[in-house]
């Protein structure tokens, strides 16, 4: 299963004052922690190693079916290679492994998150007014040779969202994300 | 502390975060912070500070897990409360 998460960076300095007291102690452990407060930019790290655990949390909830809920914590990332740019990381929660890729740009990144380090996907990110879902719908339409207009996003009891065609579930794994002003999706080219 | 007053403290704790700001008016036990007041996943952790601020609690990452909605939140500080 996959999973992805995108942050507008602008954004998250407006909504978020991570030097409150508290806030990196509850979201992040010791190792992450320092690894935040050492960087050029702590910034730029504390959002990265958030966006691992926010794209893995999804594709860990997809894998198991799990109901929501907010344990950032108990993710725990190690970033295994990167610069500035793209950062490759592996996160454990209990006795599962996900690995990550994330893109750092300019003014956002945008991370995705495997259980496998090999995955052929697709993704796109794009400007918040752009209809992402419609986005989706597109590049599945392509990938399963089905009419756009035959599919559309359901969500499940856990508020996963799934693809449909035709009152029938589409063999399909995927994620959406958005963050101020930009939004993104992943779309796996390999059935689950 | 009543439920009503309760409750109210937590409208007013939530209320900067809530980027459906719709959602507030009809702020009840079944308002669910993500999907009826879209507040950012990131500003889940804000929400906990304040309200371990406001009651003078501390929830710790077990219970912060639950506090997805307002019944569960209210049932997590009356938990502290009592444990005070």
């Amino acid at each position: 299963m996959i999973g992805n998460d995108i942050v507008d960076f602008n954004t998250a300095a407006l909504q978020s004052n991570w030097q409150r007291r508290g806030f990196l102690e509850k979201l992040f452990s010791e190792n992450e922690q320092s690894l935040i407060l050492n960087s050029e930019i702590p910034e730029r790290k504390l959002w990265t190693l958030w966006a691992m655990k926010e794209a893995t949390y999804k594709a860990h909830q997809r894998r198991f079916k799990l109901p929501r809920s907010f344990n950032p914590k108990q993710f725990n990332c190690k970033i295994i290679s990167g610069d500035n740019t793209s950062v490759f990381g592996k996160i454990q929660i209990r006795d599962c492994s996900y690995y990550t890729q994330t893109f750092i740009e300019e003014d956002y990144l945008h991370c995705i998150a495997s259980q496998f380090q090999q995955k052929d996907t697709v993704q796109k990110v794009l400007s918040q007014s752009t209809d992402i879902r419609q986005e989706l719908i597109l590049a599945v339409s392509e990938l399963k040779k089905i009419p756009q207009a035959k599919i559309s996003i359901e969500k499940d009891c856990n508020f996963i969202p799934y693809l449909v065609c035709d009152d029938d579930k589409i063999n399909c794994d995927f994620s959406l994300s958005h963050h101020g002003i930009f939004c993104a999706f992943v779309l796996s080219l390999t059935p689950y | 502390m009543s439920d009503k007053e309760l409750l109210e403290k937590l409208k007013n704790i939530v209320t900067p975060y809530v980027q459906n700001k719709e959602g507030l008016e009809n702020f009840d036990e079944n308002t669910d912070f993500l999907n009826d007041l879209k507040i950012n996943s990131a500003n889940l952790v804000d929400v906990v500070l304040d309200v371990e601020d406001e009651f003078n609690i501390e929830i710790d990452n077990d219970s912060m897990d639950d506090m997805l909605n307002v019944l569960d939140a209210k049932k997590i500080i009356q938990l502290k409360l009592s444990e005070k």
